[in-house]
C-alpha cells in the first residue's frame, strides 16, 4: 500500500487513471475485504471464503474465455446459451456416465464456438451480431432438447460438484487451474501473441501473414468450451440441470469481469489477473449486500458504479 | 391474415429451421438420460382426488350471468373453446395447467385451440385475436400481465365472446369485459405457509425469505401474507434477510448460502416457490448441515418438493393448484346454460406436510 500510495502522489490525471485502471480492481477487493470484515459478522472463516471462492468459481471460468475473445476486439454473447446447452446435453447422456456425457457436451460446445468463429472469421459478421444469434438459438436448442428442469443423481457428477481436495473444492481447482493456463497462454505463447496482434488490428495481422481466421475460431472455440465447462459445474453443483435459468445474464456478468479487470474492449490487451479480481470483486459486492440484506436492486446500481469507474479509467489510458 | 408471396428468404430460412431440427433429433436419436429405464411420470393432471375446488363463496358475493353479459346460449359439447397460456411450458406449473385444460377438453367433447405466448405480452394479445379470428366460441386466458387487454376485450365484445381469466386478473370490469377470474389467494397461500413456519419452528427464533422474481404480484402477495401473519400470531419469529431468489433453483441455493453463513442462527428459509426451496436444500446440504437443522417451507406443492417432505429435509409445501380444467370448464358449462357464476372463484389449496406428505405425493404436480 506503501508504494502504491507513493506513486498516486504526482499530481498527474494520467497517471492516476492509469494506476487506476491497472490496480484499481485489486484496491477494490482490498476495500471490500476490509470492509465486510469491520462490518459483516462471521466474514472472516473458512466456510465463508470457500462459499465465495465457489460461487465465483464459474463466472470467472466463463471471465477467462470472455477475456481471449475480447482481445481480439470481439465479445461472445453466447457464453450464458453455451452454459444452459452444456446442462441439457448433460442430462440427455449421463445414462452413458458421467465421461461420455462430458464429451458430448464438449463436442455441442465446440460445434457452437465453431459457428460463431466461423461468422466471424470467414463470413465477416461483426462479433456481437454473430454470437447474438448463437445466444438465442443455443438457448432455443437447449430447452428444444430439455424442455424442463431435471433432477441428477449420478455420484460422479454430485462428486464433482461438492467434492475437494485437502479441504479445496474441484470447482475451486478447476477454475485456478484454467486461470493460469489461460494466462500461460496469452504471455508465453505463439498463439497468444498472434491473438493479441489481432486485436491490436486485424487488418495489420493479415498483411503480416498471420493466421488470423484460424486463430479467431480457435479463440470462439475455447471461449465456448471454457462457458461449457462453467455449466457442467454449476449443473454438478446443483444436481439438476435447469437449462431454462441456467447461465441467464453470464455474458453481462462475464464482461463486467473483464472489463472491470482492465482488459480494454478494443482489444489488443488482455489481463487475466484483472479479469479474476474482477469476478471476485463483483462477487464480493453481491454477497455484501445480500448478507445485509439490502434490497437486490442495490447490487444492480453498485455493479452499474463500479463498471461505470471501470470505463472511466480505460477512457484515461485509450487517450494516451 | 393471408400471406400469397414467398419472401425470397423464405428458403433459406426453412433450410435454417430444417437444419435445426436436424441437430436437435440427431442429439435425442442416441441420447440416454439416467430416467429412461424407470416409467414415465404419472400424467400430471390425472392424479385422482388433485383437481382444484374452489371456496364456497361468501354469500352476497357478486355473480354474473349470460343476460347480464350479453353473450348467447350455447351447448358446451360441441363449442370451440380456445384457450391463451402465458408463459412457455417449461415449469411444472404450466405444464400441469395446460395439460388439465386439455384433458378436460377431451372429456368433455369440446374443441380446444390453444396459444402460447412465451412470455410476451404482445404475443399474447395476438394469440387471443388468433383465436378469436379461428372461430373461438369461448375463452379461457391465463394473462401475462394485468393491464393492456383492451384491443382483446374490445373484440371479444364484438363477437360476444365470453372470456373467463385463470391464474391473474386483468384490470377490466368482471361480467362486462370478462366473466369471471378463477385463482388461487396467493396472500392466503403466505398466511398459510407462515402457519407451516410457526408450527415447525415453535414460533420462535429468526427467518429468512427467499422472494420470487420483483416486480411480480405472486411475489408481493405470498410475501406480504406470511409477514402479516408473522406479525400477528409468533411476533417471537423475526424475519432477518429478504433477498431475491427469482424463482429459480440456482439463484435460490446461492443466495441461501451467503444467508446461512452470515446468519448461523437462522431456524427456518420461507421459499415463494418450491424451486428455490429446493436450491435451499441443496445449500444446507453443501454446508453439511443435516436434514431438519433449518426448517423450509416452500409454495406450489410440485413432486419434487413433497418428495423433500418426505426425505426430511422439507417442514410443510402450501399448495397452488395448476389443474384449471375441471373448474374453468364447469364455469363455462354453467355460464352458457344460462345459470349464474361468481366472478370470483378463489381456489382451495391444499397442504402438504410431514403428516400427508407420503400418501399424497401422488397428487403432486
Amino acid at each position: 500500500m506503501a508504494e502504491a500510495a507513493l506513486r498516486t502522489a504526482p499530481p498527474d490525471r494520467a497517471r492516476l487513471l492509469q494506476w487506476l485502471q491497472t490496480y484499481g480492481v485489486y484496491a477494490g477487493v482490498a476495500l471490500l475485504l476490509v470492509v465486510n470484515t469491520v462490518i459483516t459478522p462471521h466474514f472472516l472463516s473458512a466456510e465463508n471464503f470457500r462459499t465465495q471462492a465457489v460461487q465465483v468459481a464459474p463466472v470467472v471460468i466463463v471471465a477467462l474465455g470472455m477475456a481471449l475473445v475480447i482481445g481480439t476486439e470481439g465479445v461472445d454473447l453466447s457464453v450464458g446459451a453455451v452454459m444452459a446447452l452444456a446442462a441439457s446435453v448433460t442430462a440427455l447422456y449421463l445414462g452413458y456416465g458421467l465421461l461420455p456425457a462430458l464429451l458430448a457436451v464438449a463436442l455441442f460446445a465446440a460445434g457452437v464456438g465453431f459457428a460463431n468463429g466461423a461468422l466471424v472469421a470467414f463470413v465477416g459478421v461483426q462479433p456481437i451480431v454473430a454470437t447474438l444469434a448463437l445466444m438465442v438459438g443455443g438457448r432455443g436448442l437447449a430447452l428444444v432438447l430439455l424442455p424442463q428442469l431435471e433432477d441428477l443423481r449420478n455420484p460422479q457428477l454430485a462428486s464433482l460438484g461438492s467434492g475437494d481436495v485437502l479441504g479445496v473444492p474441484y470447482l475451486i481447482l478447476i477454475a485456478a487451474v484454467l486461470a493460469l493456463l489461460v494466462a500461460f497462454v496469452v504471455r508465453r505463447t505463439t498463439f497468444g501473441r498472434q491473438l493479441l496482434a489481432i486485436g491490436d488490428s486485424r487488418p495489420a495481422a493479415e498483411l503480416a501473414g498471420l493466421p488470423v481466421r484460424r486463430v479467431l475460431i480457435v479463440v470462439y472455440v475455447v471461449c465456448a468450451l471454457l462457458a461449457a465447462v462453467a455449466g457442467v459445474l454449476a449443473t454438478a453443483r446443483l444436481q439438476a440441470s435447469d437449462p431454462t435459468s441456467l447461465g441467464n445474464l453470464m455474458e453481462l456478468s462475464a464482461i463486467t469481469a473483464v472489463v472491470v479487470g482492465g482488459t480494454p474492449l478494443t482489444g489488443g490487451r488482455v489481463n487475466i489477473a484483472g479479469t479474476v479480481a474482477g469476478a471476485v470483486l463483483i462477487q464480493l459486492l453481491t454477497a455484501t449486500l445480500i448478507k445485509h440484506d439490502l434490497p437486490p436492486s442495490w447490487t444492480q446500481i453498485a455493479q452499474a458504479v463500479v463498471i461505470v469507474c471501470a470505463v472511466y479509467a480505460a477512457r484515461g489510458r485509450g487517450k494516451r | 391474415m393471408q400471406r400469397t408471396t414467398h419472401r425470397p428468404h423464405f428458403l433459406a430460412r426453412s433450410v435454417a429451421v430444417a437444419l435445426a431440427t436436424a441437430v436437435a433429433l440427431t442429439a435425442t436419436a442416441c441420447a440416454k438420460s439416467e430416467d429412461d429405464a424407470s416409467d414415465k411420470k404419472q400424467s400430471a393432471s390425472s392424479a385422482a382426488g388433485a383437481e382444484q375446488k374452489a371456496v364456497t363463496p361468501k354469500p352476497g358475493s357478486k355473480t354474473c350471468t349470460i343476460d347480464a353479459y350479453g353473450a348467447k346460449k350455447l351447448d358446451l359439447k360441441g363449442a370451440t373453446v380456445g384457450f391463451s397460456q402465458s408463459e412457455k411450458e417449461a415449469n411444472p406449473f404450466r405444464i400441469a395447467e395446460t395439460q388439465s385444460l386439455k384433458d378436460e377438453a377431451q372429456k368433455r367433447g369440446v374443441k380446444l385451440l390453444t396459444a402460447n405466448a412465451q412470455s410476451q405480452f404482445s404475443k399474447q394479445i395476438t394469440d387471443v385475436q388468433d383465436l378469436l379470428a379461428k372461430g373461438a366460441d369461448l375463452l379461457v386466458v391465463a394473462p401475462l400481465n394485468s393491464d393492456g387487454w383492451d384491443p382483446v376485450l374490445q373484440a371479444a365484445a364484438a363477437k360476444k365472446v365470453p372470456i373467463v381469466t385463470i391464474d391473474r386478473k386483468i384490470n377490466a370490469e368482471a361480467c362486462k369485459d370478462y366473466v369471471s377470474f378463477i385463482a388461487s389467494d396467493f396472500v392466503e397461500q403466505g398466511r398459510r405457509a407462515a402457519d407451516q413456519m410457526i408450527e415447525a419452528t415453535g414460533g420462535k427464533g429468526e427467518v429468512a425469505i427467499l422472494l420470487g422474481a420483483a416486480g411480480n404480484n405472486v411475489t408481493t402477495e405470498r410475501t406480504k401474507g406470511f409477514k402479516e401473519r408473522v406479525a400477528e400470531k409468533a411476533p417471537g419469529l423475526k424475519v432477518v434477510a429478504e433477498q431475491t431468489g427469482d424463482f429459480a433453483r440456482e439463484k435460490g441455493q446461492q443466495v441461501t448460502e451467503q444467508l446461512i453463513q452470515s446468519n448461523p442462527g437462522i431456524k427456518g428459509v420461507y421459499a415463494e416457490n418450491d424451486e428455490m426451496g429446493l436450491g435451499a436444500v441443496a445449500a444446507l446440504k453443501g454446508a453439511g448441515k443435516k436434514a431438519g437443522d433449518i426448517k423450509i417451507v416452500t409454495v406450489d406443492g410440485t413432486r419434487n418438493a413433497v418428495q423433500g417432505i418426505v426425505d426430511g429435509w422439507i417442514s410443510g409445501v402450501v399448495e397452488s393448484n395448476p389443474r384449471f380444467g375441471p373448474l374453468a370448464f364447469e364455469t363455462l358449462d354453467t355460464f352458457t346454460r344460462g345459470e349464474p357464476v361468481a366472478q370470483d372463484i378463489i381456489i382451495e389449496d391444499g397442504t402438504y406436510n410431514a403428516d400427508n406428505a407420503k400418501q399424497d405425493i401422488g397428487k403432486a404436480f
